[in-house]
C-alpha cells in the first residue's frame, strides 16, 4: 500500500487599510501592491472595515490591483467598509458588483477555498 | 473585445473630440481590446481623418464616418454602421448637443443608444452632462421660457430613452445620484474623467517673459472670455510685472464667430494672444508656459477635461464658484481660487492671489498635480472594460432570446 498526502497552501495577502484612502495617500497603497505582486502574490483580501473614506483615486488603485491579480490567475476580495463615506464610492462606481465582497475577514477567506 | 465608439474625433472640432482622442489612445493599449472602430462625424470638405499606422502590439483603430453634425438621420446611419460592423460593445461619447445645435435633430440623435441596443451589441453611454443640471440658456438652448420648459420635458423623455442603454457612465457623483433617484435606474455608473496623460512631475518654474494667464477650450456658450479680458485689464492696471492673456482654443460649434467678435470688441486691450486651434502636440507647451489657468465659465455641463489637464501639468487654477464645479473639485481633490462667475473684479482678485505669491502658486500647482496623478485615464479605461466584461459574462450565462422566438407554453 502506498499513501500519498499532498498539502495545498493558498497564499492570501491581506491588506488592511485604516484612515483615508484618497489621491494624497494612495501612492503608499500602490507601492505596497506593486511590492506584493512582484513577490508573486495574486490572491488578495483588502480589509476596508477600518477605512474612513475612499475617493475615486483610491478606488482606482483597487481596480488596478484586481486587473493585475486576475491576469496572474488570482482574485481580490474586499471586506466591506463599515463607514458610509468609504462605501459610497463602491456603490457609485458599481464596483460592488465587480469585486467579490465579504462582510468579514473570515468570509473573505472562504472565497478562496 | 471589438469596441465601436460613436464620437467626435480630431481633427473634427466637435465637443468631446479631445476626450475621445485620449480615451481611444488608452483603450487600444489594453490586451482585452482587439479592435476599435470610431464611428465619427463627417469632416468639412478637404479635411480627412488620419490613417492609423496600426502599431504592433496594440489594437488597430479605424474610423468610419457615418453621421453629420446637424443631420436628422444620424440615428439611422449610426445604427446601420453598427449592424454592419457587429462589434461586441458600442460606447457612445455624448453630451446633449453632440448631434446638433438645433433642438429637434439634437434630440433625435439621443435616440441612438436605444436603437443601437436593438442590434444586440452591448450598448454603453458616457454621458458628459445631464439635462437636470444644464442651464439651457447658457448652453445655447434657451430663449423663450415656454420653449425652455418644453425643452426640459423633452430632455427628460430623451434621457429616459438614453437610459435604455445597458450601461450609463457619468463623470460626477451627483449625476449618479440624480439619475438613480429620478429615473429609478440601477445601471448608472460613476466613471471619473481621469487625467489624460501620465506625466512626470513638472518643475513648477515658469519660462522667462511675461506671466501667462491662460484659458483653454471651445468658447461662446457657457465658456465666455469677455469677463476674463476685463479681469485682465484690471490686472494689468494693478501689476507692474508684464502679463499676457492667452486665449487658447476655438469657437464652440454652437457659436461660430464668437472669438472674432470678442477680438474686435476688445481690440484696445493689449497683450492678449488668441492661439486658435491648439494641435495635440502643442498642448504641453501651452499649459507648461502658463502661470495660472482660468475657467471663465458661467455654467457647467459636466466634468472638465481642462481641469484635469491643468492638474496633469501642475498648474494653479482660478475657478468659478458653481455648484457642480465646486463639488467636482472637492470630490477629485483639486484646489484653486474661486471667483463669482461673470464678475471681472472677483476673477482678477482670484488670479492675483497666484501672481502676487509665487510660493502659493507653486503649492497649489503641486497639490493639483498629485490630485491629477491619482486617477489617470489609463486606469479609468479599465473601469469601463471591467463593467463591459461583467455584462458580457452575464449574457453568456443567460443568453438573450430574440423577442420573435419567445413563446408561452
Amino acid at each position: 500500500m502506498q499513501i500519498k498526502t499532498t498539502q495545498y497552501t493558498i497564499r492570501i495577502d491581506v491588506i488592511e487599510i485604516t484612515g483615508r484612502l484618497e489621491a494624497f495617500t494612495v501612492s503608499d497603497l500602490r507601492d505596497e501592491q506593486t511590492r506584493l505582486l512582484d513577490n508573486g502574490a495574486h490572491n488578495f483580501v483588502i480589509d476596508l472595515s477600518h477605512t474612513e473614506f475612499m475617493d475615486s483615486a483610491g478606488m482606482s488603485a483597487l481596480v488596478s490591483l484586481l486587473k493585475q491579480a486576475r491576469q496572474a490567475g488570482g482574485e481580490v476580495v474586499l471586506v466591506k467598509p463599515t463607514d458610509p463615506a468609504a462605501y459610497r464610492i463602491l456603490t457609485l462606481t458599481r464596483f460592488d458588483k465587480v469585486f467579490q465582497m465579504a462582510d468579514t475577514l473570515d468570509v473573505a477567506y472562504e472565497n478562496f477555498k | 473585445m471589438r469596441i465601436a465608439i460613436v464620437t467626435t474625433y480630431p481633427p473634427g472640432r466637435g465637443s468631446l473630440n479631445e476626450y475621445a482622442f485620449h480615451f481611444v489612445n488608452h483603450l487600444r493599449q489594453k490586451p482585452e481590446v482587439s479592435e476599435i472602430i470610431i464611428l465619427a462625424d463627417e469632416l468639412p470638405d478637404g479635411e480627412t481623418y488620419p490613417k492609423d499606422d496600426n502599431p504592433e502590439g496594440i489594437a488597430p483603430v479605424s474610423i468610419r464616418q457615418c453621421w453629420r453634425f446637424g443631420a436628422w438621420n444620424n440615428v439611422i446611419t449610426i445604427r446601420a454602421a453598427v449592424k454592419d460592423l457587429t462589434p461586441d460593445v458600442v460606447l457612445l461619447n455624448l453630451q446633449f448637443a453632440t448631434f446638433s445645435d438645433q433642438r429637434i435633430p439634437a434630440s433625435i440623435g439621443l435616440l441612438t443608444p436605444w436603437l443601437v441596443k436593438s442590434t444586440g451589441a452591448l450598448t454603453a453611454v458616457l454621458l458628459h452632462n445631464i439635462m437636470e443640471t444644464v442651464d439651457l440658456k447658457k448652453a445655447g438652448f434657451g430663449g423663450n421660457p415656454i420653449i425652455e420648459n418644453i425643452t426640459r420635458i423633452a430632455g427628460n423623455i430623451f434621457t429616459r430613452m438614453m437610459l435604455k442603454a445597458d450601461l450609463v457612465m457619468v463623470t460626477i457623483p451627483k449625476y449618479v445620484d440624480i439619475l438613480t433617484e429620478k429615473y429609478s435606474a440601477e445601471h448608472i455608473i460613476l466613471a471619473p474623467h481621469g487625467a489624460f496623460e501620465d506625466i512626470p512631475e513638472p518643475s513648477y518654474e515658469l519660462p522667462d517673459g511675461p506671466l501667462q494667464i491662460m484659458t483653454f477650450g471651445k468658447f461662446g456658450t457657457y465658456k465666455k472670455v469677455d469677463s476674463l479680458i476685463e479681469a485682465f485689464e484690471i490686472l494689468q492696471s494693478k501689476h507692474a510685472e508684464p502679463l499676457e492673456l492667452v486665449i487658447a482654443g476655438t469657437d464652440s460649434p454652437n457659436t461660430p464667430g464668437y472669438l472674432e467678435d470678442v477680438q474686435q470688441r476688445y481690440a484696445h486691450v493689449n497683450n492678449v494672444r488668441y492661439t486658435g486651434y491648439v494641435a495635440e502636440e502643442d498642448v504641453p507647451r501651452i499649459f507648461g508656459d502658463s502661470a495660472v489657468v482660468v475657467f471663465p465659465y458661467n455654467s457647467t455641463t459636466g466634468s472638465s477635461g481642462v481641469l484635469h489637464q491643468a492638474g496633469s501639468y501642475g498648474k494653479a487654477v482660478a475657478l468659478p464658484n458653481l455648484g457642480d464645479f465646486a463639488e467636482l473639485i472637492q470630490d477629485e481633490g483639486y484646489q484653486g481660487e474661486f471667483f463669482e462667475p461673470d464678475d471681472p473684479q472677483s476673477m482678477a482678485e482670484s488670479i492675483s492671489k497666484f501672481i502676487d505669491d509665487p510660493a502659493y502658486r507653486r503649492t497649489i500647482s503641486a497639490h493639483n498635480f498629485v490630485a491629477a496623478s491619482g486617477l489617470p485615464m489609463s486606469e479609468v479605461v479599465d473601469w469601463y472594460l471591467l463593467h463591459f466584461e461583467r455584462i458580457l459574462d452575464q449574457r453568456q450565462t443567460t443568453p438573450l432570446v430574440p423577442q420573435s422566438e419567445t413563446r408561452s407554453s
